[in-house]
């Protein structure tokens, strides 16, 4: 798995503020990953490599978007404590 | 440690701006080493001239301005979002410098954090 | 002085407009705490005057306090145990009542 530089943990919907946010402040050795209304990002463009793009599983299968995704990028809650553990920093937006 | 919290909420609408500036003023109480960054309707928030006597609160630019006073390192404000705002530096509360917003700002901090 | 006079306080004690304080308020508050108001506590009495003048608020906590008061007059002054001796229990409260200011937010 990569590492990364800074995680960032979206859960706002592509219409809030801090999402635009967000999606400025990523840089080339970041990864994101999508949670609660976050996960909605995965039908909008993004301008970020798949590999470093990932979206908590529940939160999709909530909202009916899990065949929206590949399964490399969909996250379990296991998976995201071990994306967590590969930053050296995480920011919660 | 350095910690940066960002206000992006606009000032008196709503408290998240407020408990953002208590936990600055909070971790400079201890020494930590804390800058503020607006961004977004949040630089609304660094506007001279602000008077909230008439809506019962107190002026966020007055409390902001005791943040030097208690150790605050600095205060920043995003570009993008003061040219929004038609926000120059004349328009800005002295101790605030203008900054780009992106990856290189946030990793230079090893924490960064919202209030709300 | 009769309770006319006295402005309105809360059940902590501290006023609830800062705006009705005076210096002989000051006095009779400083007395139940049981403090002869001496030139070391108006000096510090009139600097969190002014800073709330200045910022609109208290010093949110004993800490910061305390820290106001070292950018104002230096390491001398602005450390616990001076604050302490002038205004016992916890200083901030303590200065900020007698000076007519809010409580302190984060004073417990």
């Amino acid at each position: 798995m990569t590492r990364f530089k800074t995680l960032h943990i979206l859960n706002k919907p592509p219409e809030h503020a801090r999402y635009r946010l967000c999606l400025s402040a990523i840089g080339p050795q970041d990864g994101l990953l999508l949670t609660e209304n976050g996960v909605l990002a995965i039908t909008q463009p993004l301008a970020i490599n798949k590999e470093r793009c990932f979206a908590l599983a529940p939160d999709l299968e909530a909202r009916g978007l899990l065949s929206h995704v590949s399964s490399d990028q969909i996250a379990s809650f296991d998976d995201m404590v071990d994306l967590t553990a590969l930053a050296e920093n995480v920011i919660s937006w | 440690m350095s910690t940066l919290i960002i206000i992006d909420q606009p000032p008196y609408g709503s408290w998240e701006g407020r408990e953002a500036l208590d936990m600055a003023f909070s971790l400079a109480a201890f020494d930590q080493p804390v800058s503020l960054l607006f961004c977004g309707a949040g630089v609304n928030w660094l506007r001279k001239g602000q008077d909230a006597t008439t809506i019962q609160q107190k002026s966020v630019e007055r409390n902001l301005a005791a943040a030097p006073v208690f150790g605050v390192e600095a205060l920043l404000a995003d570009n993008k979002a003061c040219d929004h705002y038609g926000l120059t530096e004349e328009d800005l509360l002295d101790p605030v410098s203008i900054t780009d917003f992106g990856p290189e700002l946030t990793s230079r901090f090893d924490h960064v954090a919202f209030a709300g | 002085m009769t309770d006319t006079l006295m402005p309105e306080r809360n059940n902590e004690g501290f006023l609830e407009n800062a705006e009705h304080w005076s210096p002989k308020v000051a006095e009779i508050i400083a007395r139940d705490d049981g403090i002869d108001l001496l030139k070391n506590h108006w000096e510090i009495i009139s600097f969190l005057r002014e800073f709330y003048k200045q910022h609109e608020m208290s010093p949110p906590s004993n800490r910061l306090f305390v820290k106001a008061v070292k950018e104002a007059f230096g390491e001398a002054k602005g450390n616990s145990i001076y604050l302490m001796q002038l205004f016992p229990g916890t200083p901030a409260k303590t200065a900020c009542r007698i000076a007519g200011l809010p409580r302190p937010t984060n004073c417990l």
